[in-house]
């Protein structure tokens, strides 16, 4: 457990300038929060809300389908992985590595959150389960980018859960409801997407618990692909 | 002597960096039976395929059996297979062929690199300070903490960048990022240690600190495969050189009887005229020259009947440069399967 812990820890180290770029959207909504006029303005600042939640599901998507192919481009995975550390390991780290990065902005989020909508009158409770969907998309958004990044370039891994995210949403709305749940991450980023001042909703779970169980499915496919790979070869 | 205190020092430092296999602390006690081979390579074969249908063979039914104790030079030309031996070795790449051994176990178990150090040709790092880059990599291969932090000042200044600890590797000159690589590789004390051209961007003062560094490896009983194109340093230090030549081994030996020839004699006489014979050279009233070592009784009745008086008779001593090009200007094995 120590060589995963290690490796999340040293992956958001390498990530920390994008991680602080994203605060700073954070950091936009903390300032509606100051200077506006907020029980007048309490649409706009749930709209900017979720706008900002979104946008962190995309670059968990980012962070998951490049951190192999940096980590092998400027051979840094070779010193890695002559240590007493398994593929399989490493992977953990790096999706460890990922939930953390969302989760320190999905913990900012949500203290800005509590702040400024629960002075609007927004549940403060139902932010904070609005964040741990958030938290647990990013986790499989991740995870899926991470295991298309075990033999694509990032582009194409992007490309690829792009369309693995997507067309359960598409089969969602054009064929039954119940195929979004098939990948949870759009049924997860609709439900705060479809919160209101007017029908906060209530905490529906089952999603979320998909959304572990196709993580842990993930993580397994991907170190059965990892273990195969030849990280010693120069990436295109 | 003013400046034998700081050379005994560097030497005691350098010796307190290894402890006996036995006593190691990453591994705890354990018993020592008989020494199972650091590294074994059995009939390996390697093979890159790209898009649509090109094949290129890296290494060909390679065998070879690194015994544990020894410094083995691991030599050949640029894209030979060394580097894919290597990373075979290490578990980054799957046999297309073959398996191998390190420590006992299969290639790639991670339990086995617990015990290992590796350094890779062009060595990159994370940018962090030495001394927490070095911990880094100490911690992932299960050290604890107090020993960790003791162990990684210790290897800082094996290499001599203790005064550097402190500072970011990312602001580090090739030849420092090096040396940092090899610390990284010896702070779990391994048992063996992989190094793929470690000294190719020291200078020479680095390159005699590394030199004693791995000799002292050696006297605390660790086994290296040492992977290098200074020929003049793989012959002072190996005790057995492998040349490989496009994926084949093509001469694997002891080095210093590869280094004694046995076809040829060098001849050292006095009282001769250089001219007797062809490539002789007088010096000092001495007349030198190597003769096939058939030859070597004719030659030798030859200036006795001259009037002249032998005064020494050798095996002709080659350089490893001379072999390693011998070896490996000749064709390759042949290869049909789309090497250039």
């Amino acid at each position: 457990m120590k060589p995963v812990f290690l490796i999340a820890v040293n992956f958001v180290r390498e990530q920390r300038w994008p991680i602080f770029v994203l605060l700073l959207w954070v950091l936009l909504l903390a300032f509606l929060g100051l200077f506006s006029d907020i029980p007048r303005q309490r649409e706009d600042l749930l709209f900017v809300f979720k706008q900002v939640a979104v946008y962190v599901i995309a670059f968990s998507v980012f962070f998951g389908g490049s951190a192999i192919y940096n980590e092998r481009k400027s051979r840094r995975i070779l010193a890695v992985l002559s240590k007493s550390v398994a593929r399989y390991q490493y992977l953990s780290g790096l999706v460890l590595g990922v939930t953390i990065a969302s989760g320190i902005y999905c913990f900012a989020l949500g203290i800005t959150g509590s702040w400024t909508l629960g002075e609007a009158g927004f549940p403060i409770s139902r932010v904070w389960f609005l964040m741990v969907c958030l938290l647990l998309a990013c986790m499989l958004a991740g995870t899926v980018a991470l295991m298309f990044s075990t033999f694509l370039n990032p582009f194409f891994a992007a490309g690829a859960t792009a369309a693995v995210l997507g067309l359960p949403a598409l089969a969602g709305h054009g064929i039954a409801t119940q195929w979004q749940y098939a990948i949870p991450v759009y049924p997860l980023a609709a439900i705060i997407m479809k919160s209101s001042f007017q029908a906060p909703g209530v905490a529906f779970w089952p999603p979320l618990g998909l959304a572990v169980l196709e993580t842990l499915a993930f993580w397994v496919l991907s170190a059965r692909i990892f273990s195969l790979v030849d990280i010693a070869v120069a990436v295109e | 002597m003013p400046g034998a205190a700081p050379v005994v020092n560097a030497r005691l430092w350098i010796l307190r960096t290894f402890q006996k296999p036995c006593q190691s602390r990453v591994l705890g006690p354990f018993r020592i039976g008989r020494m199972a081979p650091a590294l074994e390579f059995e009939n390996l074969s390697k093979e890159y395929r790209s898009f649509p249908r090109r094949c290129l063979r890296a290494l060909d039914d390679f065998s070879l059996v690194v015994e544990a104790g020894e410094i083995f030079g691991f030599l050949g030309p640029n894209g030979a297979g060394k580097s894919t031996a290597i990373h075979l070795a290490m578990g980054f790449m799957r046999p297309t062929h073959g398996r191998g051994r390190m420590l006992g176990q299969p290639f790639g178990d991670a339990h086995a690199r617990r015990r290992v150090g590796f350094l890779a040709e062009n060595v990159s790092l994370y940018h962090r300070r030495a001394e927490r880059l070095v911990r880094f990599y100490g911690a992932l291969n299960g050290m604890g903490r107090t020993y960790l932090a003791k162990r990684a000042r210790e290897v800082l200044i094996a290499v001599g960048l203790q005064e550097q600890s402190k500072r970011n590797v990312g602001r580090f000159s090739r030849g420092m990022l090096q040396r940092v690589g090899l610390a990284q590789a010896l702070v779990n004390d391994p048992e063996l240690l992989i190094l793929d051209e470690p000294t190719s961007a020291l200078d020479p003062a680095a390159r005699v600190m590394v030199r004693e560094l791995l000799l002292a490896a050696r006297e605390a009983g660790k086994t290296i495969f040492l992977s290098s194109h200074l020929l003049s340093e793989v012959e002072l230090i190996c005790d057995r050189v492998a040349v490989l030549h496009r994926g084949k081994l093509v001469r694997l030996g002891r080095t210093r009887d590869l280094l004694h020839s046995s076809e040829k004699t060098e001849i050292v006489a006095r009282g001769i005229a250089a001219s007797a014979f062809p490539e002789a050279v007088a010096h000092d009233g001495v007349v030198s020259f190597s003769a096939p070592a058939t030859a070597q009784r004719a030659v030798l009745e030859q200036i006795w009947s001259l009037g002249g008086e032998v005064v020494s008779v050798n095996p002709a001593r080659r350089s490893l440069e001379e072999i390693f090009l011998e070896v490996t200007a000749a064709p390759g094995p042949a290869d049909e399967k789309g090497r250039p």
